[in-house]
């Protein structure tokens, strides 16, 4: 694909064809739903896909009301200090600062395990209930995207889970098509990265390198930039004397911990004898925990007892401003959005972009557009494994059924490999499909799909009066016909092999009504083949 | 950089799907096959994140080491919890002492099955989770290898010794290891709880066989080989009356709930040694050891876990002593000095175990640096003294005999067994 020369006219101005409609609505969202392919060719990608980069970052009415209308299970045992409980609960923390929620991270106050993970259970779920009914694709799989460049585990720590909410809302998404460097900024601000990567105890003196290593390795320059094994000292970095070096070693990581030392959360902690932050787990800076001194990262000096906040500053400006960011952060879009092996000439294409809009306040939606633009985007149909979420949300999507996410469907969702808002590793969730396409992830991901078209957890019923309006008063298909329409609802095409492999292995005649008119099992014959249409090879990669 | 089990036979997995991976449509790369017994079983413990070997093992005598660290990221000699001494250390002038939630180990040390190799690891100055982690995917210790090395040291031990397939490499894991890059038949089983059949009964059984049975790609061999390995695992699976799988049951009443999250999935690799599936090498993690704030609490629960589940796991697995090798490694070791934070950053020496019925053990092996000032890596680490590739390739060595093992880590020279491995009399 890498050798793949551009075509002359730019085929994202071209007629796009319903597979290559298809397939965008699978990738750049969670999939078509019934009527999406026809309303994107009507409109053309390019209007289609400005109307994308410039999604509201609120929520939509119908997922607002979704959301309000949610009820989530809670339910635990009895204990000294609290009674039992077993109800069905609103959503409660997911527009709320987060000096509200910070009250479940409190250690000293009695209360269940599960009410300290409420918040990030509230957001796993509003998660998946956006996949399915937000209309502004783009934004929610770009928002899943920096989630996992800028991991957290919220399964970690209590504090972590009551960041959750105010990390979704005012850290990720808002910035997910914006400027990287505010980005930067409001994540290393966040109650969620200071204590996930434990900059939130990191004191002058012997600072603690956690925040300053994965930032450097993994939220900006990379791992390709990590040439500690090559040069022992700052100077022999290629281009270090000129004040742009290609790349960082551990001197740079010991000096900028030292940079962001002093940045913390509000969590109560004594500062001195009098004095302690307060318990809002909101960001605070505090200065006599803060390493003053001059400092080098990057080739560049710092001067001594520079202001609040100014050192940390600086080296997010570094390493937002430098090339080698632009190349890691491009290469891993390019590899959500494109293909596995992501083609040279549109990462190169796009970073440049990247980095000449390194100002703008639209950085990120720039470099999406030349990236979904790409030929080799247009080219790339079938090129990616549908990761979890995306097989549930775009099977749902698919047959337009009623659908209500819960916790079981989060955990099964986390049993196929995808534990949202839970990777254990501050690298987040890798995309690599082979730790995915593995006999544990491909039992789980049939099991995802079956159990959502039986309702096997709860989570709605398939009603195929509802999604096959065709066979409402009319003849009852033949499993044939069923197979053909679920195959191309799911897949956008009926391929006939595939047809008669499904029709196959059902045991029932493919040319006979799959029941007489008006039978009970009719809904259940239905559900099962929409299920096993998304079991097949064709609906695991879009 | 990523790699796949799959991809290597194809030259990428984009490649795959649209050229067809599989010579044989329709065939699974599985093959079972009981028997492997006579190779016996080698475990890898992945410690995951850069275990603290200082904290694990402490040279609790060494003043240089009194100095760097604040007592509570120490094991101590005295005190309310002084930790294990241990006899037969790697430096005679020194009190080497075993973490004190470690104790069921120390008991294994003492019964001559468990070994210590302390200053270990890789020599590469890395010091990146993800970029040591590759190397010790691949057995390789050269960043600049990383993206020239497709398959993983297990992978090319198997191919080496002529592996049976079936279930002969299983990550006890949701995702296969790094170490089986490009072994396409390795398994992924998280646990048998409940069972290990496809969902939907017999009818699903039917239809996905039918639509994987010639999908090209990763996908469809992946589909195929899942379809085969839960076949014949939920097959052989006892079952009560109602045909519901019978919960595991240890030997000698053995428990593994002391080890937690750790033990589930060794109760899981005895459960398949058990089974007769062929199983000879085996993979698990046990996470949690980024220790860089609070460690000493952290890391005392997470010791605990790990002494119990490795005791747990050898009285279960009493009847495979003779053929059984367990080898425990991580990333890294971590920084002399412990930090403000109550913790440490990440560093370089650490500890490796192997524990087996053919170990000689109840000794370290390998060389101990020292801490002074002038021997520390970088002016900050414990050095590595032994390259981890020389014990595993000893380990390897025993475990087949008849076909060396040789080539399996590439141009590393290595300079001969350390004696872990009792020599047959």
């Amino acid at each position: 694909m890498a050798a793949t020369p551009p075509p002359d006219a730019h085929p994202a101005q071209r007629a796009i064809d319903p597979a290559t409609a298809f397939m965008v609505l699978s990738r750049v969202g969670y999939g078509p739903r019934p009527g999406d392919v026809e309303a994107l060719m009507r409109q053309g990608y390019p209007a289609w896909l400005e109307a994308q980069l410039k999604a509201p970052v609120a929520d939509v009415p119908e997922v607002r009301e979704r959301l309000a209308a949610l009820r989530l299970h809670i339910r635990y045992g009895a204990n000294p200090a609290w009674p039992a409980l077993d109800e069905m609960r609103p959503l409660a923390y997911l527009d709320k600062p987060i000096d509200t929620v910070w009250a479940v991270a409190d250690g000293g106050a009695p209360m269940d395990g599960q009410e300290r993970r409420r918040p990030m259970l509230e957001v796993s779920v509003a998660t998946v209930l956006r996949a399915v009914y937000s209309p502004w694709g783009l934004r929610e799989t770009m928002t899943q995207f920096w989630h996992d460049h800028f991991n957290v585990d919220a399964y970690s720590a209590s504090q972590i889970a009551a960041a959750l909410p105010s990390y979704d809302r005012e850290v990720i998404r808002p910035n997910a098509l914006g400027n990287f460097r505010t980005f930067l900024e409001a994540v290393a601000t966040s109650a969620a990265m200071q204590f996930y990567l434990s900059n939130r105890t990191s004191r002058a003196g012997a600072a603690n390198e956690n925040y300053a290593r994965e930032l450097f390795e993994l939220h900006t320059l990379g791992r390709d930039a990590y040439l500690n094994d090559k040069y022992d000292r700052w100077r022999q970095v290629p281009g270090a004397l000129k004040g742009q070096p290609v790349g960082y070693i551990d001197q740079d990581v010991y000096e900028a911990a030292r940079a962001f030392t002093g940045w913390t959360v509000a969590d109560g902690a004594g500062i001195d004898g009098h004095t302690k932050l307060p318990r809002t787990g909101q960001f605070a800076y505090v200065d006599v925990w803060h390493d003053g001194y001059q400092k080098r990262v990057l080739a560049t000096e710092f001067d001594a007892f520079q202001p609040a906040r100014a050192d940390g500053r600086k080296v997010l400006d570094l390493l937002a401003a430098h090339p080698a960011t632009a190349r890691f952060v491009v290469t891993k879009l390019v590899r959500r959005y494109v293909s596995d092996e992501p083609p040279e000439r549109l990462v190169a294409a796009a970073s440049a972009v990247w980095l000449a809009h390194r100002q703008a306040p639209d950085q990120i939606a720039q470099v999406m557009r030349v990236i979904l633009t790409s030929p080799e985007f247009l080219a790339s149909r079938g090129a990616k494994l549908r990761r979890p979420l995306a097989l549930v949300a775009g099977f749902v999507r698919a047959t337009g059924q009623e659908f209500t996410p819960n916790e079981t469907l989060v955990n099964e969702i986390a049993n196929a490999g995808q534990r949202l808002f839970g990777y254990p590793t501050p690298n987040g969730m890798p995309d690599d499909r082979a730790l995915l396409i593995t006999t544990n992830g491909m039992r789980r991901r049939w099991t995802l799909v079956l159990a959502v078209a039986e309702n096997a957890w709860g989570t709605g019923a398939f009603d195929a009066a509802k999604v096959m309006p065709a066979t409402q008063g009319g003849p009852v298909p033949t499993a044939q016909a069923a197979a053909a329409q679920w195959l191309a609802r799911t897949q956008g095409f009926a391929d006939t092999a595939m047809v008669e492999a499904l029709v196959g292995g059902l045991g029932w005649p493919a040319d006979q009504p799959l029941t007489p008119p008006g039978h009970p099992d009719l809904n259940k014959r239905l559900a099962r083949i929409a299920a096993f249409a998304a079991m097949a090879p064709g609906f695991q990669s879009c | 950089m990523l790699i796949s089990r799959r991809a290597v036979l194809g030259g990428g997995a984009a490649a795959g799907i649209a050229a067809g991976l599989l010579p044989m449509p329709g065939l699974s790369h599985l093959a079972f096959a009981a028997g492997g017994a006579d190779r016996g079983l080698l475990l890898i413990v992945h410690i995951r994140g850069g275990w603290d070997g200082l904290n694990f093992i402490s040279p609790a005598s060494d003043p240089d080491f009194m100095a760097a660290r604040v007592a509570e990221l120490r094991v101590l000699d005295d005190g309310p919890t002084p930790g294990v001494a241990l006899p037969n250390g790697p430096d005679p002038k020194i009190d080497f002492r075993l973490h004190p939630a470690a104790k069921p180990l120390a008991e294994l040390y003492q019964d001559s099955h468990l070994a210590f190799i302390h200053a270990a690891g890789l020599t590469n100055a890395t010091r990146s989770h993800f970029v040591a982690m590759d190397m010790l995917d691949r057995g390789i210790a050269d960043n600049g290898a990383v993206a020239s090395t497709p398959t993983g040291w297990l992978t090319r031990y198997l191919k080496v010794t002529g592996a049976r397939g079936g279930a002969a490499a299983t990550s006890v894991s949701g995702s296969v290891a790094g170490e089986f890059a490009g072994w396409p038949s390795a398994l992924a089983v998280p646990s048998l709880d409940g069972g290990f059949g496809p969902p939907g009964g017999p009818q699903a059984t039917q239809v996905l066989r039918r639509l994987y049975g010639a999908a090209p790609g990763d996908i469809g061999a992946g589909g195929r080989d899942a379809l085969a390995a839960m076949a014949e695992i939920d097959g052989k699976l006892p079952r009560d009356a109602q045909q519901k799988p019978i919960a595991y049951q240890p030997d000698h009443d053995v428990n593994y709930d002391p080890a937690a999250d750790f033990g589930r999935p060794l109760k899981t690799v005895a459960q398949l040694m058990k089974m007769d599936l062929g199983l000879e090498v085996a993979t698990v993690d046990v996470g949690g050891w980024d220790t860089h704030e609070n460690q000493a609490g952290r890391f005392q629960d997470r010791v605990g876990r790990l002494a119990n589940g490795l005791a747990a796991f050898w009285n279960d697995t009493s009847r495979y002593h003779d053929r059984m090798t367990v080898v425990v490694l991580s990333e890294f070791g971590r920084r002399l000095r412990s930090n403000k934070s109550g913790g440490t950053d990440h560093g370089r020496g650490g500890v490796m175990a192997v524990l087996g019925g053919q170990v000689a053990g109840g000794r370290f092996y390998g060389n101990w640096p020292g801490l002074a000032p002038d021997r520390l890596d970088e002016g900050v680490d414990l050095a590595v003294t032994t390259d981890y590739r020389r014990v595993l390739t000893e380990v390897l060595e025993r475990h087949s005999p008849d076909r060396p093992p040789t080539g399996v880590f590439g141009s590393y020279t290595y300079p001969g067994p350390l004696g872990i491995i009792r020599r047959a009399a």
